[in-house]
C-alpha cells in the first residue's frame, strides 16, 4: 500500500453527511438494505446531531464568501462551519489571537454566522425569534 | 475533522467475487480492508470516496485470484492541532476524561489539562467513578454526562503496534494490560480555554 497524496483536500462535515446520505444511510430505518457498513452509521449519527445536518453547499458557498472580508485561515473558517458558534465566546476558542485580530469585529462576525448559517434543529434558540424570513427560505 | 487522501494499493480479488462487476468487487474488497481501521498519520478511514483507476488483472502463478492495482480516495478522520469539537463523556476517572465520538472513541482529556481550578469528587451515580468540578468564580460546575463537551484538539498520535507479548508477563501485568485494549490512535484533547467544557457552561 502506498500513500500517494497525504491531504488531498478538507471536507466539512456536511460534505461528508451528503456523501453517507446519497449512499442511502438516511433513509433506510432497518440499516440493513442499504450499502452502507454499520461504522458509515455511526458517523452519520454523528453528523446528524451537529449543526451540519442543515446546511447545504450554497450556504456554505456564502458563508465563505462573507468571511473573505474578516480575512480567516481556511482552518478557522472550516472550524466554523463545522460548529456553528452563536455566541462572541465560543469564536474566541475558534480563532487564534481573536482580539488582535478582530477587535470590535467580533459582533459582526457572530450576527453574520448567525444570519447565514441555520442552526441545529434541536436547540432551542433564542435567536429564532428575532429569526427572519432568511432563515425560512433556506430550510 | 475530515481529509481526502489518495492511496495505491495492490489488491487481490478473491475467485469467488469474479462474476461481480468490476468495480462493484472491487468496492467491496476495499472496504472490507480500510474501512473502520486507523492509517498511521493518515487517520481513521470512514468511507471510500472514490476509486480513480484499476490496472492490472494479472493472475500470478499458483494462484486463483487475480491481483489489480487500484487508485483510489479515502475519507479519512483525522482532527488537526486546534481543531474544536463536540463529544460525549465516556467515562471519568482519576487520570481525566474520557471522550467519545460514536464512531471514535479514544480521545483523552488529562487531568493537566482540565479547566482550572479543579477538584475531583466520588460520582454519586456510578460506583468508583470520580466526577470532576470546575471552580470558577465561587461556584461549582461539575462535569457529567448529561451535555456536550466542546475540546481542543491538543495531539494526535499514532502509538506503535505492540508486539506479542504473551510469554513473559506475570498475571499483574497481564491484568493491566487487558483493561485497556491498544488504540491505534489517540487524540488528547484540552478543556482549559473560554468556551470548551460542557456546553452548557457557555449558552
Amino acid at each position: 500500500m502506498k500513500i500517494l497524496e497525504h491531504n488531498g483536500g478538507a471536507l466539512t462535515n456536511c460534505e461528508v453527511l451528503d456523501l453517507l446520505k446519497s449512499r442511502g444511510a438516511g433513509k433506510d430505518p432497518t440499516r440493513v438494505i442499504a450499502s452502507v457498513s454499520p461504522s458509515e452509521f455511526k458517523v452519520f449519527d454523528y453528523l446528524e446531531q451537529t449543526p451540519a445536518c442543515n446546511q447545504t453547499r450554497d450556504i456554505i458557498h456564502k458563508f465563505v464568501d462573507e468571511c473573505k472580508k474578516f480575512d480567516l485561515a481556511k482552518a478557522e473558517i472550516l472550524n466554523v462551519v463545522n460548529m456553528r458558534p452563536s455566541s462572541a465566546v465560543e469564536v474566541y476558542t475558534i480563532i487564534e489571537e481573536c482580539d488582535s485580530r478582530m477587535e470590535d469585529k467580533i459582533d459582526d462576525f457572530v450576527e453574520m454566522i448567525l444570519q447565514v448559517l441555520p442552526p441545529h434543529p434541536s436547540h432551542a434558540e433564542p435567536n429564532e425569534e428575532t429569526g427572519d424570513g432568511k432563515e425560512e427560505t433556506l430550510q | 475533522m475530515f481529509f481526502l487522501s489518495e492511496i495505491e494499493h495492490t489488491l487481490r480479488l478473491p475467485p469467488h467475487l469474479l462474476n461481480r462487476h468490476l468495480n462493484e468487487a472491487i468496492k467491496g474488497e476495499l472496504d472490507s480492508l480500510f474501512l473502520d481501521k486507523v492509517i498511521e498519520k493518515l487517520g481513521l478511514c470512514v468511507n471510500v470516496y472514490d476509486i480513480r483507476s484499476i490496472d492490472g488483472g494479472f493472475i500470478f502463478p499458483g494462484d486463483g485470484a487475480s491481483t489489480y492495482t487500484v487508485k483510489f480516495r479515502l475519507v479519512m478522520f483525522r482532527p488537526f492541532v486546534g481543531e474544536v469539537i463536540s463529544a460525549r463523556l465516556k467515562e471519568s476517572t482519576k487520570d481525566g476524561l474520557r471522550l467519545s465520538l460514536g464512531f471514535f472513541d479514544d480521545i483523552y482529556v488529562p487531568v493537566p489539562l482540565l479547566a482550572s481550578p479543579n477538584h475531583s469528587e466520588p460520582d454519586p451515580e456510578h460506583k468508583n467513578g470520580i466526577r470532576w468540578v470546575w471552580e470558577y468564580e465561587g461556584e461549582n460546575y461539575p462535569i457529567d454526562g448529561t451535555d456536550e463537551i466542546r475540546f481542543r484538539v491538543h495531539n494526535v498520535s499514532y502509538p506503535p503496534v505492540p508486539l506479542d507479548q504473551g510469554k513473559d508477563l506475570d498475571e499483574k501485568e497481564l491484568e493491566q494490560k487487558d483493561s485497556k485494549p491498544f488504540a491505534p490512535m489517540v487524540v488528547t484533547g484540552s478543556l482549559d480555554a473560554d468556551g470548551l467544557g460542557p456546553i452548557s457552561w457557555w449558552v
